[in-house]
């Protein structure tokens, strides 16, 4: 795997994080020491697994659709600015 | 402070009014929370008035709900419609929640009185209780050591006497670890007994909802008001709920009780004298100890910190100031913007984030995720096989009991071993238990955990009880 000396800041800003210099350094040897021990996973044998799905089957709601007046007045009633069912939000930038 | 059966029935019985129990616990709160900092906040004046609309019930002859009059700390991870519910965390300082979560409805509907909100780890990740925004919890056995985490918060609360059953989350043991380092009861029941509609994700095939209590039979009382079916949670399980009240007093002779192979080998003398001594006490009550294989577990911290950073990156997503979360206003273009508003996640926040991201890129994903999802696949086997032998399986909660605040601070990895014995069960989904059985030298309380498979809370609740009796 690759754990370079850019490799926290790279992978922090994938994640929308950015950091200092003093953060990227004390992740990096943090990440490197956390990532050498996970290593050991690697060495067991997965060669028969073949499921990797949840710890249980979930157990899901007909996929019907449901109209909940209630909820939109109490989503909508969260605005202090809207118009009828529509609300309106401050802008992003 | 008594158990939750005591004070139900006296306040049912109309011996003590739910007024006098609320007022006892604010009573508490007041006099220890600056030592021991578990609650973040209180709603004294709104937990008085539902205790006098309880007891104005009972005046009239109305029934009472299973928790009547009892007061009940929630993890500052839980929605309560109208209060506060921040995570411990700067990001979400001002959330106000705008739903209650499933558990707190069932709380409301059984006649609880919610009291207030409790410290944790920030966003539930921490070992520890030390990464809170709201400063660390102090262990109300020995002030200078760690509650453990993350429920920490709601274990210390219990142990204080301020509140007789509060509500955890536990994703890697955060509600069972705590109950060990505080000594008190702390149980996890399987993945999907209880929903989690309401309560904030961190990592969605590990989390579930827990209970801390002073004693056994309380927890089991717990866990029959909030287990159960909800259409709100997708992964809740629509099997029906045992009486886990009268399970417990079943007694456990020819119960057979697996010790994994090998799990005592690194352990402390103490702990490992205690776990011992535990294992007696089970035989003397007619169980029978039986070893068993889980060849696989050893791998289930790292496997764990693999699986649960990647979702957490995944969940914690969210948060951006878009959705949710701080919003700064400062920027001028849409990444600044993300990345100004994700500035308050603290230290450990980021660094699971970051695990997570590492995980999955295309690069790494398939040796590191993959390899981890498919080694807990193998870690649930071992567990499934084992349990073809025996009723429930005996591990330590933590190989140590209460570190000092700031002790592991430079060594994070020493840390994330605390959740050694008690992650396994999140991997593998099974319930799990843990329960005072005795002290080290220095008075700190050690912790016993038994685990059950999959819908079989009542035997782990059974064992769990009957050794608390005899111990």
């Amino acid at each position: 795997m690759r754990l370079d000396q850019d490799h926290a800041t790279t992978c922090a800003r994938s994640a929308k994080i950015a950091l200092t210099e003093n953060e990227a350094q004390k992740y990096q040897s943090q990440l490197q020491e956390l990532f050498a021990w996970v290593k050991q996973l690697s060495s067991v044998d997965v060669s028969a697994v073949e499921e990797t799905a949840a710890v249980r089957a979930a157990y899901l709601r007909p996929d019907e659709p449901v109209t909940d007046e209630a909820l939109v007045q109490t989503l909508v009633g969260a605005f202090s600015d809207k118009e009828g069912t529509c609300a309106k939000v401050k802008k992003v930038l | 402070m008594k158990t939750i059966f005591d004070i139900t029935q006296s306040v049912k019985d109309g011996s003590v009014t739910a007024r006098e129990v609320v007022l006892e616990s604010l009573r508490r709160i007041k006099e220890l929370n600056p030592q021991i900092n578990a609650f973040v906040e209180t709603w004294s004046e709104e937990a008085l008035q539902r205790a006098d609309e309880i007891d104005a019930r009972r005046n009239r002859g109305e029934k009472l709900g299973p928790l009547a009059g009892v007061p009940v700390g929630i993890k500052d991870n839980i929605l309560y419609k109208g209060h506060k519910a921040t995570c411990c965390s700067k990001m979400l300082a001002n959330y106000v929640a705008p739903y209650s979560a499933s558990v707190v409805e069932k709380l409301l509907a059984a006649d609880a009185v919610i009291v207030g909100r409790t410290n944790m780890d920030e966003f539930a990740m921490g070992s520890s209780n030390q990464t809170s925004v709201y400063g660390p919890v102090h262990n109300p056995v020995d002030f200078d050591r760690v509650p453990g985490g993350s429920s920490g918060g709601s274990a210390a609360a219990v142990a204080a006497g301020m509140v007789p059953l509060a509500l955890g989350t536990d994703t890697g043991g955060s509600v069972r670890q705590p109950a060990a380092f505080c000594g008190v009861v702390g149980i996890k029941p399987g993945y999907g007994r209880i929903s989690r509609y309401g309560v904030v994700a961190f990592s969605s095939s590990a989390d579930q909802v827990g209970v801390l209590t002073n004693d056994v039979s309380s927890a089991a009382l717990a866990l029959e008001v909030l287990c159960g079916r909800d259409e709100n949670d997708s992964t809740s399980l629509e099997d029906a709920v045992p009486p886990f009240t009268d399970k417990i007093h079943q007694d456990i002779k020819g119960l057979k009780v697996g010790m994994p192979k090998g799990f005592l080998d690194d352990l402390g003398e103490e702990v490992k004298e205690k776990i011992l001594s535990a294992a007696q006490t089970l035989q003397n009550l007619g169980a029978e100890i039986v070893e068993v294989d889980v060849p696989h577990a050893k791998y289930s911290a790292p496997c764990y910190y693999i699986i649960t950073s990647a979702e957490a990156s995944s969940n914690l997503a969210r948060f951006d100031g878009l959705r949710y979360g701080y919003n700064n206003p400062s920027a001028t273009d849409l990444n600044a913007s993300y990345e100004l508003n994700r500035a308050p996640f603290g230290e450990e926040v980021k660094k699971r984030i970051i695990i997570g991201a590492t995980a999955l890129k295309a690069e790494n994903y398939k040796e590191c995720y993959l390899q981890a999802a498919k080694v807990r696949e193998l870690i649930k086997q071992d567990f499934a096989k084992a349990f073809e032998q025996v009723d429930v399986i005996l591990t330590p909660t933590s190989p140590t009991t209460a570190f000092r605040l700031g002790e592991h601070k430079d060594n994070p990895l020493a840390v994330y071993l605390a959740d050694l014995y008690t992650c396994q069960g999140n991997i593998g989904g099974l319930a799990g238990i843990s329960v005072p059985c005795g002290e080290d030298k220095l008075g700190l309380p050690i912790g016993l955990q038994f685990y059950g498979p999959i819908l079989q809370e009542e035997k782990i609740l059974n064992v769990a009880y009957q050794f608390e009796k005899a111990l």
